[in-house]
């Protein structure tokens, strides 16, 4: 099955990915109804919590992951030119990496000073 | 009643174009019949028609955007003028005959027969009700095509994706408890290709002229990949 893990673990990495990425939005959404932090004290202070800071790498995670398969996705259907396809789908896979990093940049900066 | 039929020979060199025709109605008139009347005004038209009654699959085309049997399509529901194309997606012969081998390979290629690894039994090789059960809604398929030619990841992807007929075969015989070669058949149906081009959006579920549900049938082999898997 190494060849078909492809098929299959994408397919479950983008429903595994969705359901908590549907689970954090609602709670993201419940925290700046109930709780919107006011001023940058109080997001540091929010992801000095090292379960909040998890959560939202976790959330990071699964965003990219879920946004590889998608594009992945449509490559394969779209793109039929092998060559090409393969090219793409580095600079898709370079372009995410270099969001989490960024974003993880972001997220680590406060938990470092 | 108003028809415009697609019209092409690929021998005659002029572009596909839709002609025109009047067709007098009936009451209780199919569009096979109302087909049958176009090649009356005019010989030269070609489509595939059989049985008449929804059991061979020969009539399938394109009406007014939708995959159907002419034969089992009453005239009078359809707006007009009533649009009658070929099956989209699959070369053109002529008019509305279509090249189906594509979709033939694609079927053939889930090798649509039981496979036993236990020496054939004196007599028949019994199956529970319950068992049987589990074939309906699989085994009803006449191969007309009219789902996998309304599946837009079978237009793009036609010699690597099997599309939703082959598979709801395949999950007819991944189903049958008589078959004993479900790994060997899922194994084959493994890599991003084969299965996991469908993205579920049930097009075949919509034109199927059967009522079946390929999309679930789909749905079955992954969740059966899937246990297979962990």
């Amino acid at each position: 099955m190494s060849q078909g893990a492809s098929g299959l673990r994408a397919w479950l990495l983008q429903r595994a990915t969705a359901l908590y990425l549907a689970g954090y939005a609602v709670y993201l959404l419940l925290f700046f109804i109930l709780t919107p932090p006011r001023d940058y004290g109080a997001w540091i202070a929010w992801i000095d919590n090292p379960l909040h800071a998890v959560g939202l790498m976790l959330f990071l995670g699964a965003l990219l992951l879920h946004v590889w398969v998608g594009f992945r996705d449509v490559l394969l259907d779209y793109v039929p030119l092998f060559p090409l396809r393969l090219a793409l789908l580095a600079l898709l896979g370079f372009g995410l990496a270099a969001c989490g990093f960024w974003a993880l940049r972001i997220i680590m900066a406060p938990l470092l000073i | 009643m108003k028809f415009r039929v697609y019209r092409y020979s690929p021998e005659s060199g002029l572009k596909p174009y839709m002609q025109e025709f009047v067709v007098e109605t009936t009451r209780g008139m199919m569009l096979r019949d109302a087909l049958l009347a176009i090649q009356e005004q005019d010989e030269s038209f070609a489509f595939r028609h059989s049985c008449g009654d929804g059991v061979c699959g020969s009539d399938s085309v394109n009406v007014n955007g939708l995959n159907m049997l002419a034969c089992t399509t009453p005239v009078a529901g359809l707006r007009q003028p009533v649009l009658v194309r070929p099956l989209p997606g699959r070369p053109v012969i002529r008019d509305l005959v279509v090249d189906m081998s594509q979709f033939y390979k694609q079927y053939r290629s889930v090798e649509p027969w039981l496979k036993r690894q236990d020496p054939l039994p004196e007599h028949e090789v019994h199956q529970s009700p319950e068992e049987r059960d589990k074939l309906d809604g699989l085994h009803e398929c006449i191969l007309c095509g009219c789902c996998s030619t309304a599946c837009p990841s079978f237009w793009w992807n036609p010699e690597k994706f099997l599309g939703p007929q082959a598979l709801l075969t395949a999950c007819r015989f991944l189903e049958d408890s008589r078959d004993q070669a479900a790994e060997e058949r899922l194994d084959a149906l493994a890599g991003p290709y084969k299965l996991f081009r469908c993205h579920s959006i049930m097009n075949c579920v919509e034109v199927c002229p059967k009522g079946l549900n390929p999309t679930k049938a789909i749905g079955r082999i992954k969740a059966k990949m899937l246990k297979g898997s962990l």
